[in-house]
């Protein structure tokens, strides 16, 4: 079997602290303007005793991403390794991608009341963008190559609890995976049994 | 840290009053939840609903300053069933018969009463705690801000002796504090009742460091106004301001206010009565503040003349050791050199001194004595081999530096080094008897021999109770050749009797008059260890403190109660002057009038993950701001339909200060209906009014807000004067 190479993010529901650490990360690897968040964690049922619960979202870079499937002027485009991005030379701006991305991960820099939406920014995995890789320009518009390093990406690199886990997918799905079973060695089967945490 | 993070995922229950590490301590929280993950159960005590209780298994809503209360109700639980552990208590534990009796009282119903939480929840968190067989508790300053504040941390100790899990791996107290390097501020004693190391302020404690710091002892005794002021607690970070303020306290204090105050890095809004601090800093001749932002008191402070701000250099600025909460020493390096005009902390004590005339009896102890040194090489060497008491003598900047270029040598839960590093636990955590010597990862540890890292630290104590009870342990340490099981501290007096080893007349010559703590040569604590004892004695602990007011800990009414029908039963203390030079109120102030009648509400205060402290450093980053722009007041809905608010409205609350603050609510049921809660990390406004025009042209932090500690209600511990901020009423009002 050969290993899936596909490149996964995978927010561990359990070890996600609601730190905020893997959005300022972001930002401040790739110096993004206030207001623009590639990456965001949302918290569910603040302050019901037992059902509070975070998670840390961005761009899911989507098999099949629904951006690229409505992008009027084609502008995005995968990478072999599953990475989706996009070339904001060509974006129009329009907007479509947000009515179709399920994570609300696109983002449109604003200025002023009616100021104009300009090209849509969104999570690159940290692997920049179609220029030349490290140039400038690349810098400028999309923030730090990572990946072109060998690094993983600035938001998991940061993660104090190790919720937030990106890499290839074999390699997280294992690590998951192992948690899973570790979960279950201690707590009784019915709470590792994946199916039921999937469909509850 | 009796133990250290790593060490948490050995636990089997992980019980946490007072503390929040999630928010506080991110990544101390990883190993809680590796942990949980093992199977361990988490137990969150705590009167707000954090983001640690979310991830507990049970949660426990306690009303603030009811702690010792709870735990006494947990102890009496424990007795009764039968679920103490009889031989470790009878073997290492001094004081069971008077904890039993006072435990006695606290029924579940009692207890209920006190703190609010229902008696059979006491009752399953007492069962679950106490049978898990390694348990850990973790509290931080949610038990130690309060009058009561050193009973609640006896008393956490208390507690884990009685189930036998101090000195076991996965068990111990744990304070995960979250602040870089705090636990290396105690050490060197950036407090004002001990020298460094915890040797006290005696005149052999003053005799010890002069020969260290090669100086006379007349000489340092002449830096004094009067030479008994050597042997008096200094005025502490929550006194001095009642040392400028209040004339009745210049007795206290050589018959003289202060008229000066020097603050290095500290965040003095983030200390109760921020009022007070303003108007005394108002009064001051000279103020002088170090920081490598811009401190928010140089703001809320009206200030035109005699104040002064000093940039400092940053951490990365700067190279040197930073101690962290386990006790472990790091070598940090230097990154950039200082930026712009800021200097370095060192730097600018260097030039003080100077300019005060004893710069070279300040570096007389590095390098050639003569002001030819190596920084920060030297004054590592300096310290670790003056402070004994707790075995700092065995790190070196070589052994911290060799370390550091070699994490992937050592094992991140256990701290066991391998390779080169076999025989060295990772950051040397004290004591680390000898430049051999391994570290100790786990204090009290009786299971390995002190030469191997078993067995903790203990200053000043004594074999035998005033009474003559003797408290020697009745363990046999391992690795004893003797046979020998509790016994005194090692000096060179005792030394041949005890470990039964002779010394030779060289030997006997250099330790002549010395204990293990201030011998130099090492000798008495080498031999200490040949013979497989323990250099600071083998002795028990004490839950009985025959020197202070609450022999045993004693649940006290906080100043500001909200249940005033239970101060006749448990008042506060009696009022205490000349503590830490102020005269502080404590039943005077209880009884000046029924604060609940007019202030109902409790006010909780905490902090966002977002900020740190008094908030001047990272409400200054422009990303931290965007997260939490402005502090919020929690406020359970019910409650805040009652007074009439809408969730995001405007609220003043009302201190019993006399002082009001202007926040935004938000509903929330994080909170009780009778208690609301804010962080403390914010300035910029004061009470109602913007203040940024006091701030230099662009210093003005992104994040602004009034911070709580303007309306935090007088109170201070009764040992250490730490503020009560953690008990506070106050009334709020639809601004």
């Amino acid at each position: 079997m050969t290993p899936n190479t596909s490149m996964r993010f995978y927010c561990d529901e359990s070890r996600c602290i609601d730190c905020h650490g893997c959005e300022v990360a972001c930002k401040e690897a790739h110096h993004l303007p206030v207001g623009v968040n590639r990456r965001r964690v949302i918290t569910l049922n603040e302050g019901v005793i037992g059902q509070e619960s975070y998670l840390s979202i961005a761009c899911q870079h989507c098999s099949d991403a629904p951006c690229e499937q409505v992008c009027p002027v084609d502008c995005f485009y995968i990478r072999a390794d599953g990475i989706v991005l996009h070339d904001k030379d060509k974006c129009i701006g329009c907007g479509y991608c947000l009515y179709a991305c399920p994570f609300g991960a696109p983002q449109f820099p604003r200025q002023g009341v009616f100021g104009s939406k300009g090209a849509m920014d969104k999570c690159t995995y940290c692997a920049g963008g179609p220029e030349d890789t490290h140039s400038e320009k690349e810098y400028q518009l999309y923030g730090q190559n990572r990946i072109a390093e060998g690094k993983v990406p600035a938001c998991a690199a940061m993660c104090s609890t190790k919720a937030l886990l990106a890499g290839d997918a074999t390699s997280v799905s294992k690590i998951i995976t192992e948690r899973v079973l570790r979960r279950g060695s201690g707590r009784g089967a019915s709470e590792s049994a994946m199916w039921n945490a999937a469909y509850k | 840290m009796t133990n250290h993070l790593g060490d948490i995922q050995n636990s089997k229950c992980i019980f946490i009053i007072g503390a929040n590490p999630a928010v506080a301590h991110p990544v101390g929280m990883v190993h809680i939840l590796r942990a949980k993950e093992l199977g361990a159960k988490i137990i969150v005590v705590d009167p707000y609903f954090s983001r640690t209780a979310s991830k507990a298994d049970m949660f426990a809503r306690i009303r603030p300053g009811t702690d010792i209360a709870f735990m006494y109700g947990m102890i009496r639980h424990i007795i009764k069933n039968d679920l103490y552990d009889k031989e470790y208590v009878k073997n290492r534990v001094y004081g069971f018969e008077e904890t039993a009796k006072e435990a006695e009282q606290y029924t579940p119903e009692v207890v209920e009463n006190i703190t609010g939480v229902p008696a059979n929840q006491l009752i399953e968190i007492t069962n679950m705690m106490a049978r898990a067989k390694p348990a850990t508790l973790i509290y931080n300053q949610g038990l130690t801000q309060h009058s009561v504040g050193t009973g609640n941390t006896r008393q956490t100790v208390i507690l884990q002796l009685l189930l036998g899990n101090i000195g076991k791996p996965g068990g111990g107290c744990n304070i995960l504090r979250g602040h870089d390097n705090v636990q290396g501020a105690s050490d060197m004693s950036n407090l004002a009742h001990s020298l460094p190391g915890y040797y006290g302020l005696a005149e052999g404690a003053w005799k010890y460091f002069c020969s260290n710091w090669k100086v006379d002892y007349a000489w340092m005794q002449s830096r004094f106004k009067s030479p008994d002021l050597l042997h008096k607690n200094g005025f502490s970070v929550a006194t001095w301001r009642f040392g400028v303020l209040e004339e009745q306290n210049a007795k206290n204090n050589a018959g003289t206010m202060i008229r000066g105050m020097m603050n290095i890095g500290s965040g003095l809004s983030s200390i109760s009565l921020t009022d007070t601090t303003k108007k005394a800093m108002e009064k001051l001749e000279l103020c002088v503040i170090v920081d490598p932002y811009f401190n928010d008191m140089g703001a809320i402070a009206d200030m035109k003349n005699n104040l002064f701000m000093l940039p400092a250099a940053s951490q990365i600025e700067t190279s040197g050791t930073v101690t962290a909460t386990n006790r472990g020493t790091q070598w940090r390096n230097k990154v950039v050199e200082p930026m712009y005009e800021c200097k370095t902390d060192h730097e600018i004590l260097f030039q003080l001194a100077k300019k005060l005339g004893y710069y070279d009896e300040l570096v007389r102890a590095m390098g050639d004595g003569k002001g030819g040194f190596t920084w920060p090489e030297d004054a590592t060497r300096e310290y670790t081999q003056a402070i004994r008491s707790i075995g700092l003598q065995g790190i070196t900047p070589e052994r911290l530096k060799a370390q550091s270029e070699n994490w992937h040598m050592f094992d991140p839960k256990t701290l066991k080094g391998s390779g080169p590093f076999k025989n060295e636990f990772y950051s040397l955590p004290w004591p680390c008897w000898s430049e051999k010597h391994p570290g100790t990862p786990v204090m009290y540890d009786d299971s390995i021999p002190v030469s191997q890292g078993g067995m903790g630290f203990r200053v000043r104590w004594t074999p035998k109770t005033p009474d003559g009870t003797s408290l020697l342990s009745e363990v046999e340490l391992k690795g004893t050749k003797s046979g020998a099981k509790g016994h005194d501290h090692i000096t060179a007096a005792n030394v041949e009797e005890i470990t039964g080893i002779k010394l030779s007349d060289e030997e006997k010559e250099k330790v002549k008059g010395k204990s293990w703590s201030t011998d130099t040569s090492n000798i008495l604590v080498e031999k200490a260890m040949q013979a497989g004892l323990c250099p600071y004695g083998n002795g028990k602990a004490r839950t009985v403190v025959w020197e202070w007011v609450d022999k045993v800990p004693k649940h006290r009414e906080p100043l500001h109660s909200p249940r005033p029908d239970l101060i006749a039963q448990y008042p506060t203390y009696k009022d205490k002057d000349n503590h830490y030079r102020a005269n502080i109120k404590y039943e005077s102030r209880q009884n000046e009038k029924v604060w609940a009648k007019e202030y109902p509400m409790q006010l909780l205060t905490g902090r966002y993950v977002e900020h740190l402290g008094t908030g001047t450093e990272s409400r200054s980053s422009i990303y931290l701001a965007e997260l939490a722009p402005e502090p919020l007041l929690d406020i359970h809905p019910d409650k805040g339909h009652d007074l009439g608010l809408r969730d995001g409205d405007m609220v003043w609350i009302y201190g019993t200060t006399g002082l009001r603050i202007k926040v935004k609510c938000k509903f929330s049921t994080r909170v009780a209906y009778d208690t609301a809660s804010m962080p403390y990390t914010y300035s910029g406004i004061y009470q109602g009014e913007s203040i940024l025009g006091r701030y230099p042209k662009g210093l003005a932090p992104y994040a602004v807000g009034e911070g709580s500690n303007t309306i935090i209600s007088y109170g201070f511990d009764i040992v250490t004067t730490t503020p009560e901020t953690k008990c506070t009423l106050c009334r709020i009002e639809k601004a």
